[in-house]
């Protein structure tokens, strides 16, 4: 009896031990992200993501910290400073990653990104994500601004939607004449402001003189009159009433407001304000091309890929956090498009789903056959200088500032 | 306990954690940073490749240039300054002048005045920030006057008024409860020997209240010039971001957007500096006061 008891207990014991082994080790990631407010068109979209991938990846644990982009943008800095950045996080693309990347606080992904990996994303994406020869960052999304037009507004004060800088003009003008503001515009949170700027100077300066501007290349220069142009064209909207009366203190949201209610005709934003509008609302816009100058830069964008998902150098589960990171980014771009929210950034087929964002698809349409993408210059441009391209577009709205004082002011990056 | 007390050694001992603690978290930063404020700019983490460049930093404060918003900064913060000290302080000793004479519903009036000091200046500035966008042009709109272009918050005239009056507003209660308590100290035999003889309310006021609670005012005082040139957190939330119009505004944004920790530093040096000097300054004016009303008393007593 003693016997066969010492065996059962023996048998129990080397049971508990092999479960014990066979449990896989759990892993917990902290992960940042910037959609804490529920009006985030990328919001449930990357909710859904994080259900995906719990399901796929039960023995890794997410730890999320929700932030607003821009508080997350100065805490992610802060962070970086002291090494303590999360396994995972979201930034943004260009300069601000540079700055990251300079500091040695992100992992190069190469020695992960196999052949497979690379065949699902969508070409050509990985430039303003790449320093030399290395991958920093994984992108969720495509980014291109676009103008918003309210088709049922034009319609009713018979105007044109514009598709040449004459035709704006007139546009303009016919709905101030009746009483309705043209534009909308969150002038107080200044970066809404670069969004017309950054258009109107491509189309004056073209993707190449603007890119060797904001990537501060050796002999660029904002002292050209193409610079000035496009500072005045902007200056010309200010002045003809383009924009709301109290443009410069509304915040960016406050000032799409009056957008959803129908009463504005035409904004010029990012490609997610068309994921924050309403399914009523999805029927009667249209993303349109921003209207041509005839300096022959009309096909070009502003955008690319701007955002993404970055791993931190010092994470304690390099492999888990990679595995992480493309899950995230493949499966965001997806869920992302589906949602409405952004344009996506990895090769899926999406023709099961018929309910798409009409004004999202019209975007992935005219993006497609764009003859360039250029990232905006305040995401090109890092710390003081991406401040002062704020604060001097600002300082025109504002009527501060001259076109011509802007030229001579940005100039001053060079020094 | 008397004896404990009277000896210095467990003095010393009792007060050294706080002491320590103190050096350690105010003392050895502002040190820190005033190092730092003479080096040059590094780029984050890479720390050994900084130089001395000595006063640098805070000769390029105060060069001249369209784009150096610090001089105007320091400027828009004396303003501030003046306006607490010559409306703010005012209005709460008058307040508090009326409220320690005796009204009905003393204690109700007090505590409503207190109110906005309780509230995060957060809630302040959003309050605020309501007035501005939605009341304001809705009075403006009803008695057919015009807004300044782009609002009272983004006009570059008015922007920095309509900050300030929220700031003011604000912290009047606390000056007020502050006065108000001193005034309540008062012993009543001093008033009652003044009623007696006849005094007014005003000259009562003039002759006998404020300068018996000329310590009090000294420290409100002290606290409304500080808190003025440290100023930040009604402006950042109304004026958005980027904002450089005051000295902490300016340096918190070379410090966290533009990543300038030595330009930064140096700024907030100044800062401490003329908290400091203005601090002595106070001291210094009050000081001699105190002395001319001792020779001035010595004087009458001798005769």
């Amino acid at each position: 009896m003693k016997k066969i008891l010492a065996l059962a207990l023996a048998l129990v014991m080397m049971l508990s031990l092999t479960s014990a082994f066979a449990e896989e080790e759990v892993v917990t990631l902290k992960v940042s992200s910037i959609w804490s407010a529920e009006t985030e068109a990328n919001r449930a979209p990357f909710l859904k993501t994080l259900e995906e991938f719990e399901a796929a990846y039960p023995n890794i644990k997410l730890e999320v910290e929700w932030y607003e982009a821009n508080a997350w943008k100065e805490t992610g800095e802060t962070l970086a400073l002291s090494d303590s950045l999360p396994d995972v996080f979201y930034w943004n693309a260009g300069g601000v990653l540079w700055n990251l990347v300079g500091s040695g606080d992100i992992l190069p992904l190469n020695d992960y990104l196999t052949d497979d990996i690379m065949a699902r994303m969508e070409p050509g994406l990985l430039v303003d994500m790449t320093f030399d020869g290395k991958v920093y960052q994984l992108p969720y999304t495509k980014a291109a601004s676009m103008l918003y037009c309210n088709t049922e507004l034009f319609e009713k004060h018979g105007v044109k939607i514009p598709e040449t800088w004459d035709e704006l003009i007139e546009a303009v003008k016919a709905f101030r004449a009746a009483g309705v503001t043209p534009m909308a515009l969150g002038g107080g949170d200044q970066w809404p402001t670069n969004m017309y700027t950054d258009i109107i100077a491509l189309r004056f300066v073209g993707d190449e003189a603007c890119r060797a501007a904001y990537y501060k290349d050796e002999g660029a220069t904002f002292m050209t009159q193409d610079w000035v142009d496009g500072m005045a064209a902007f200056k010309q909207l200010i002045d003809l009433g383009a924009f709301p009366e109290d443009a410069a203190s509304l915040t960016r949201d406050e000032s799409e407001v009056p957008y959803f209610a129908g009463e504005i005709p035409m904004y010029y934003h990012g490609q997610w304000f068309s994921g924050s509008l309403s399914p009523e609302m999805q029927q009667k816009v249209v993303a349109v091309k921003f209207p041509a100058v005839g300096k022959g830069y009309d096909n070009q964008f502003m955008g690319g890929a701007a955002e993404g998902f970055c791993v931190s150098s010092y994470t304690e589960h390099p492999d888990e956090a990679f595995v992480a990171a493309q899950f995230f980014a493949e499966n965001l771009s997806k869920n992302g498009y589906i949602a409405g929210a952004g344009l996506p950034a990895w090769k899926y087929d999406f023709s099961e789903y018929t309910d798409l964002n009409p004004v999202m698809a019209q975007i992935k349409d005219i993006t497609s056959t764009a003859d360039s993408m250029l990232l905006w210059g305040n995401t090109a441009l890092t710390g003081e200088d991406a401040t002062l391209i704020g604060v001097t577009v600002y300082e025109v709205l504002t009527g501060e500032l001259t076109p011509e004082q802007w030229c001579e002011d940005m100039e001053t990056i060079f020094e | 306990m008397k004896r404990v007390l009277s000896n210095k050694w467990s003095i010393a001992v009792f007060v050294l954690p706080t002491v320590l603690f103190f050096t350690y978290i105010v003392i050895i930063p502002i040190f820190k940073s005033f190092y730092y404020s003479l080096l040059s700019e590094i780029p984050a983490k890479v720390g050994d490749e900084s130089t001395f460049v000595w006063f640098k930093n805070y000769i390029k404060m105060f060069t001249p240039g369209r784009r150096n918003a610090f001089p105007g900064a320091v400027l828009n913060s004396m303003t501030y300054a003046a306006l607490s000290i010559f409306v703010q302080l005012p209005f709460s000793l008058l307040i508090a002048l009326i409220l320690a004479n005796g009204v009905k519903g003393e204690s109700m009036y007090r505590n409503i005045y207190f109110i906005p000091v309780v509230i995060s200046s957060v809630v302040i500035s959003l309050l605020w920030q309501r007035i501005y966008k939605d009341l304001v042009p809705a009075i403006y709109d009803g008695l057919g006057l015009a807004l300044p272009k782009n609002g009272f918050l983004g006009n570059k005239d008015t922007k920095l008024m309509a900050v300030f009056l929220p700031s003011l507003w604000q912290f009047v209660g606390y000056h007020m409860l502050l006065m108000y308590g001193a005034l309540k100290s008062i012993p009543s035999d001093v008033i009652e020997a003044a009623t007696v003889d006849g005094a007014s309310a005003t000259r009562m006021a003039f002759s006998i209240q404020i300068p018996m609670i000329k310590p009090m005012l000294k420290v409100c005082l002290s606290f409304s010039l500080i808190g003025s040139f440290k100023l930040f957190d009604t402006p950042w939330i109304l004026l958005e971001r980027s904002n450089m119009q005051l000295p902490a505004l300016s340096m918190y944004v070379e410090m966290f957007s533009n990543h300038k920790y030595s330009y930064a530093s140096a700024q907030a040096m100044f800062i401490v500096f003329e908290c400091l000097a203005f601090t002595a300054l106070l001291n210094l004016l009050f000081r001699e006061r105190d002395d001319r009303d001792l020779t001035k008393g010595r004087g009458r007593k001798a005769a």
